[in-house]
């Protein structure tokens, strides 16, 4: 499934391209400075943790704009690697896709798995803008409004039975709300997903305590500092449904730097809260945006 | 709107060549004709086809005029009651221009 | 004594009320700084490649007294603005959001260099995006 997302989100921006040669402005980064907001560790566009309703990259309504990403999250027990891509079509609808590396280190050992045991998982994105613009609706409450899904393909299939998830594949459903009140230089989003993923699908889906649907609340708020700097913060709820290991809500406040629309980076602290019974995890994140 | 104001110029000029006006279009921030030749007396119409305002002027030692703000859809009637070469230009946007040669009888 | 207590009372009171009724106008230097930004602004625009069409054909000394008087209008200076509105005065350019946004980020490079806090750009700025809807017809 990997390769047939990659080839076709490869061959959009290859299409996307071939159509910005052929038109000189397609790809010409319209949109403000930040206002594409960055790539969360799913790759989707958004905050660090919260898909947002802003459609990423800098392409304006008729515009194609792309980025790729490239994240790593240092936990106390665990490294979180992801990398992926993602295109914003005309501001209205955005492709996505991130391969994530789940690095147990030592947890690996004493988990029984071996030292440095990894789980990969696939994403696979798509957003639609439904309404609303943040950054031009500022005479109005109107938050601009998109929805998405998230098509998620964990490994380790026998492992993810073994501590109770009912399937390595999973789809996450969300809606999100994002409204930037410029006179206060300060973004909001609300974002709901329904999901069944077991750490963000990681380990997996459903399982034993739970294996339906469950709708999980997602915030963010940032403040802009400068034209180039925001800091912010997010939670992320989380399904509870592994009777093996409990999981809660994550945290995170960021300090994202956008050097220009072709650079941006992004340091935060992460509260994942517990995973696979290592206690809670609080660690740093930083990751790195590059497109137009 | 471009095929209309050929036809105009083209005909109008034909039909009276002494007394009645030329109409000259303003299009596209541009006059729909870069020179015209009328007979002292006569009088050019300049007709706002165009989506902008328009401000038609001559500034010229022996003929001065200023329609000031001419909408989209207004005539400005300019009579020229001096012989001679004239340009008529736009407040507004510089680029525009029409030469008119007003010639005696 | 008395007539202390009253002068100061009076004082406090003035200076209270002078800086509520600060407006953004005030905020962007009044009509010394607006000037100044609005000018710059308008040199930025005459330069920029992106918006060359948009500005190839327009006569600046026009242009100018009409841009100054329709930003200290909407920032709450006392000018009357006589121009046309947002819709009719652009319909013709045929403006993108791209050209929108080159216009906007020209004006935020003037109001740095005027020193003006981003926060207080900011605030000019969410009086201005939502001209978008009007100003836009691509």
């Amino acid at each position: 499934m990997r390769r047939a997302v990659l080839a076709l989100l490869a061959a959009l921006v290859w299409a996307g391209g071939g159509r910005a040669w052929a038109q000189a402005n397609l790809a010409g980064s319209g949109r403000l400075l930040a206002t594409s907001g960055i790539t969360d560790v799913e790759g989707t566009g958004g905050g660090g943790l919260v898909p947002w309703a802003l459609i990423t990259g800098y392409g304006t309504n008729d515009q194609i704009g792309a980025n790729l990403h490239a994240t790593v999250a240092g936990e106390p027990d665990f490294l979180l690697t992801s990398l992926g891509a993602g295109i914003g079509l005309y501001d209205r609808i955005e492709f996505s896709y991130a391969h994530e590396w789940f690095d147990t280190g030592r947890a690996g050992a004493r988990l029984g798995l071996g030292q440095g045991y990894q789980f990969h998982l696939d994403v696979a994105g798509a957003k639609v803008r439904l309404f609303g613009n943040a950054v031009y609706d500022q005479d109005t409450l109107l938050p601009e409004v998109s929805a998405g899904a998230e098509f998620k393909a964990a490994d380790r299939h026998a492992v993810l039975d073994a501590i109770g998830a009912k399937s390595p594949d999973g789809v996450d459903f969300y809606a999100a709300a994002t409204k930037l009140f410029l006179s206060e230089s300060l973004l909001v989003d609300a974002t709901l997903r329904f999901t069944k993923a077991n750490q963000f699908g990681l380990l997996g889906f459903g399982g034993d305590r739970n294996d339906s649907y469950r709708p999980e609340f997602e915030a963010s708020a940032a403040l802009l500092l400068s034209r180039r700097l925001a800091i912010g913060a997010e939670v992320r709820t989380k399904p509870d449904n592994l009777g093996f290991a409990r999981e809660g809500p994550a945290f995170d406040a960021f300090v994202a730097y956008f050097l220009d629309k072709h650079v941006s980076a992004t340091l935060a602290f992460l509260a994942l809260g517990p995973i696979a019974r290592q206690g809670d995890q609080n660690g740093v994140y930083f990751s790195l945006q590059s497109g137009f | 709107m471009a095929v209309r104001a050929a036809l105009l110029t083209a005909i109008l000029p034909l039909a009276g060549l002494d007394a009645s006006g030329v109409v000259v279009e303003q299009l596209n921030r541009a006059f729909t004709r870069s020179s015209v030749t009328i007979l002292k007396g006569s009088n050019i119409r300049f007709s706002n086809v165009d989506e902008f305002d328009h401000e038609v002027y001559v500034d010229s030692p022996n003929f001065n005029y200023d329609s000031y703000e001419q909408s989209p859809g207004e005539t400005a009637v300019v009579t020229f009651t001096a012989a001679g070469s004239f340009e008529v230009r736009c407040h507004i946007h510089p680029k525009m221009h029409l030469h008119v040669d007003v010639v005696d009888h | 004594m008395r007539i202390l207590l009253f002068a100061s009372l009076l004082a406090a009171a003035l200076t209270g009320r002078c800086m509520a009724a600060e407006t953004l106008y005030d905020q962007l230097g009044g009509h010394d700084g607006l000037s100044r930004i609005v000018d710059r602004a308008l040199t930025l625009y005459f330069t920029d490649p992106r918006l060359h069409a948009d500005f190839d054909n327009i006569n600046r000394d026009w242009l100018q007294p009409r841009f100054y008087a329709f930003f200290c209008k909407t920032t709450g200076g006392p000018c009357v603005y006589k121009g046309r509105a947002m819709a009719p005065s652009h319909k013709g350019l045929h403006i993108d959001q791209a050209r929108f946004n080159a216009v906007v980020e020209d004006l935020q490079t003037a109001m740095d260099e005027s020193r003006i806090p981003f926060r207080t750009q900011n605030r000019l700025l969410a009086l201005l995006a939502p001209m978008e809807r009007a100003i836009v017809t691509r």
